[in-house]
């Protein structure tokens, strides 16, 4: 994140047009890092390496992985799973296990080969796993910016809702 | 503190589970009958000031205790679906709220499968105008579908956002009638017996996040104040563990409140927690199983969305997500029922999660398209689903955090869902191509949690009678989603509240007959 991101980013969670409540989470959010406790020391290595293949980040922005680790150390669940999985932390450790064992330092587009070979190969788990990085990734205050998503400066209402009707702090943010 | 609940949790002439669209309009009818009347709800309180505008920081509006989903259409629940808190779902629903209309009703007489209700949209028309006037439902004059309207809207329709504006545009190309949708959400403002003033909509589109104004109407800002302030009692953070069944009659529930283990009586229990919680209630409990029909004849909706890339800036976040509805297709040759259009506004994670799991699509693919997420707009569709043997709840061996078996929840579609989501399928792709989108992609998808108790007059064949009464357990009834014995091809909140109301009546009819024998 480069300091204009971040100073711009500061600047839009400080301003009236956010309520405390989503200050408080956005600003939560956006240095969040956990530290690793569920997974062993190769499993998280491999849960980065494959994390990044999926939804391209940089983990030292965005510790998406982590994020996986803490809720799975906090044993939370997003409140269902597909009945032919098990439990998401033995699912995933399942899932990380049936890459080849030299995963890691295989070249991208190798990587990219045996991901798609694994998505086939264990389709819920995978899909699961996707869309678990793809909610930290969405989320996180950086992506939003990324993405011109000024959707939390809500506090004033949208007076203008339809198509390319924007108000000023919309157009403002972001990229 | 804890002595005065103990006091208030005495004497109960009703003992209400769950706080939703089944649970929430009784509640505030027999407490405003004068009844000593209290409600256990698993959830907390969510006041809306305290949310923030937040998918990933409201995920404890829902319920999120694993369910496994079977079958070959596995369902979604945590997010996708039931709610936990005061108001459960209503916390979080769109707010769509049109009427079934009379046929929804009686499907097999029409169609020879699927089955009738016990009842006609009749018996519902007085219950729908009182929801609707109590709740200030925003909507259009001159609704085209459906029996004519005995009183116009409360409140004007709401404005329509970029998705809605551009589906009005494509289906009006294509020939179809769109209309503002009816709304539970206000475009004026409205004074609340035991709230206060709800404002208007300010058009801040979290809708499915908690309403952080009080402007949807949530039953925690409409039905549960008015409980409340007409001396109900509601217990948050009390989640029922098994009913008490004693000399052949079911007099109460023991619940969990934190860490401590509690029951309350009460003469007559109402079971509302939902198409999933009540049929895994009466499981455990071994209750109402006289006909085997609990946990039978599970029903979701078909839901197919479509979604299409604009040119236009839309704004997904912004608006009213639930707009614009078009009932043109309420049937279709060769199905059996059939389903309704809606324009859908989009928050950023749901929108992101949901293409991740729909478009199999990763890596630069996948955070290129989201890029470009102020630019989608939606339509979803709402179909019937018939009831199917193959479709059922049931427990099993895995226990949950608080050492009750998971449910397991197994769902296929049929023929005629499969059929009828490809048929809107091909129809919202079409209007999407119409109108000029670049790229446009398909989830295949079921909504909502319907049937797994199902009424009926025949004790045989159903759970309850056309009131919510259990047949084979007295002192039970139940009143939620989970009654349903077809699925009526809308948003069930609206019907769900209407039947509240009238459950409520036959309830309060019940225990005056009873006082009448004893002389009371
Ligand atoms: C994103 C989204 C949008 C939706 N939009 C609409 C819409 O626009 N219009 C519409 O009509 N419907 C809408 N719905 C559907 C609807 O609101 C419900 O989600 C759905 O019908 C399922 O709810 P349920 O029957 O599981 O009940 P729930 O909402 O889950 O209600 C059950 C209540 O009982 C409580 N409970 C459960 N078990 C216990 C227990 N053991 N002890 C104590 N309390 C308990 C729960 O905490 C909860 O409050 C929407 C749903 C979703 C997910
Ligand atoms: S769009 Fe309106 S009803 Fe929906 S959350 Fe915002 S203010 Fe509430």
């Amino acid at each position: 994140m480069s300091a204009t991101e971040r100073d711009e980013i500061l600047a839009a969670l400080a301003s009236p047009a956010v309520t405390a409540p989503t200050r408080a989470a956005l600003l939560a959010r956006l240095d969040a890092r956990y530290e690793r406790q569920h997974f062993t020391e190769a499993e998280f290595d491999r849960l980065r390496a494959v994390a990044v293949r999926l939804v391209p980040h940089d983990p030292a922005e965005l510790d998406l992985s982590g994020l996986i680790d803490h809720r799975l150390q906090l044993r939370q669940t997003d409140g269902w799973r597909f009945a032919d999985t098990p439990p998401d932390g033995q699912a995933y450790r399942e899932l990380l296990a049936a890459l080849p064992t030299n995963f890691e330092i295989l070249a991208p587009e190798a990587q990219d080969a045996t991901l798609h070979d694994l998505q086939r190969r264990h389709p819920h788990t995978f899909e699961d796993l996707l869309a678990e990085l793809t909610e930290g990734f969405m989320a996180h205050p950086l992506t939003q910016y990324r993405f011109g998503y000024a959707g939390f400066m809500d506090a004033p209402g949208w007076p203008q809702v339809g198509p390319n009707e924007l108000e000023a702090r919309e157009i403002r943010y972001g990229k | 503190m804890a002595n005065d609940l103990r006091a208030s949790l005495t004497d109960l002439d009703v003992l209400v589970i769950g706080t939703r669209a089944g649970g929430a309009p009784l509640l505030a009818r027999l407490a405003s009958a004068g009844l000593r009347v209290a409600a256990l709800e698993a959830g907390v309180r969510h006041k809306p000031a305290e949310m923030p505008t937040d998918e990933v920081a409201q995920a404890s509006l829902f319920w999120m205790d694993e369910r496994l989903s079977a079958g070959k259409d596995p369902l979604a629940f945590g997010r996708n679906n039931s709610g936990r808190g005061v108001g459960g779902s209503t916390l979080h629903y769109t707010a769509y709220t049109p009427r079934a209309q009379p046929d929804d009703f009686q499907l097999f007489q029409e169609f020879g499968e699927g089955v009738d209700w016990p009842l006609e949209y009749a018996d519902l028309a007085p219950y729908y105008d009182e929801v609707e006037a109590f709740l200030g439902v925003s909507g259009p004059a001159d609704y085209p579908w459906g029996p004519p309207r005995n009183q116009p809207y409360p409140h004007p329709a709401l404005p329509l956002n970029g998705a809605a504006l551009l589906m009005e545009r494509a289906c009006h190309e294509l020939g179809l009638r769109t209309f503002p949708a009816a709304n539970a959400a206000l475009s004026r403002p409205q004074q609340q017996e035991g709230y206060g003033l709800r404002p208007a909509c300010s058009n801040r589109g979290f809708c499915q996040a908690g309403c952080s104004t009080g402007a949807k109407a949530s039953l925690d800002v409409t039905y549960l104040a008015l409980a409340e302030a007409r001396g109900a009692v509601i217990v948050s953070g009390a989640q029922v563990t098994n009913l008490i069944r004693e000399g052949g009659r079911v007099v109460g529930a023991h619940y969990r409140q934190g860490d401590q283990m509690l029951s309350v009586r009460a003469e007559r229990v109402v079971l509302a927690a939902g198409a999933i919680e009540t049929p895994r209630l009466l499981l455990l409990g071994g209750l109402a199983s006289g006909s085997g029909q609990v946990g039978r004849n599970f029903m979701a909706h078909v839901g197919v969305q479509v979604w299409g890339l604009m040119d236009d800036d839309l704004r997904p976040y912004k608006g009213i997500p639930g707009g614009l509805i078009s009932e043109d297709t309420h049937r279709v040759p060769g199905l059996v029922g059939g389903y309704l259009l809606q324009s859908l506004g989009v928050m950023p994670v749901t929108y992101a999660t949901q293409y991740a799991r729909g478009g199999g699509a990763w890596g630069a693919a996948l955070t290129e398209h989201l890029s470009h997420y102020n630019h989608v707009a939606g339509i979803n569709v709402l179909g019937e689903c018939l009831p199917y043997e193959h479709n059922f709840l049931e427990l099993s061996n895995e226990l949950d955090g608080r050492g009750l078996p998971k449910p397991r929840i197994h769902f296929s579609f049929g023929d005629n869902e499969r059929r009828m989501s490809a048929h809107a399928e091909a129809l919202m792709r079409e209007l999407w191509a119409r109108i000029g989108a670049r790229e446009v992609w398909a989830l295949p998808r079921a909504a909502h949690t319907l049937g797994t108790a199902r009424m009926g007059h025949d004790p045989v064949s159903s759970v309850t009678d056309p009131f919510g009464r259990v047949h084979d357990e007295p002192g039970l009834w139940i009143c939620d989603n989970s009654t349903f014995p077809s699925s009526l091809s809308v948003n069930p909140s609206l019907t769900q509240m209407a039947l509240s109301l009238r459950t409520a009546d036959a309830l309060i009819g019940d225990l005056v007959t009873d006082w009448v024998r004893v002389g009371a």
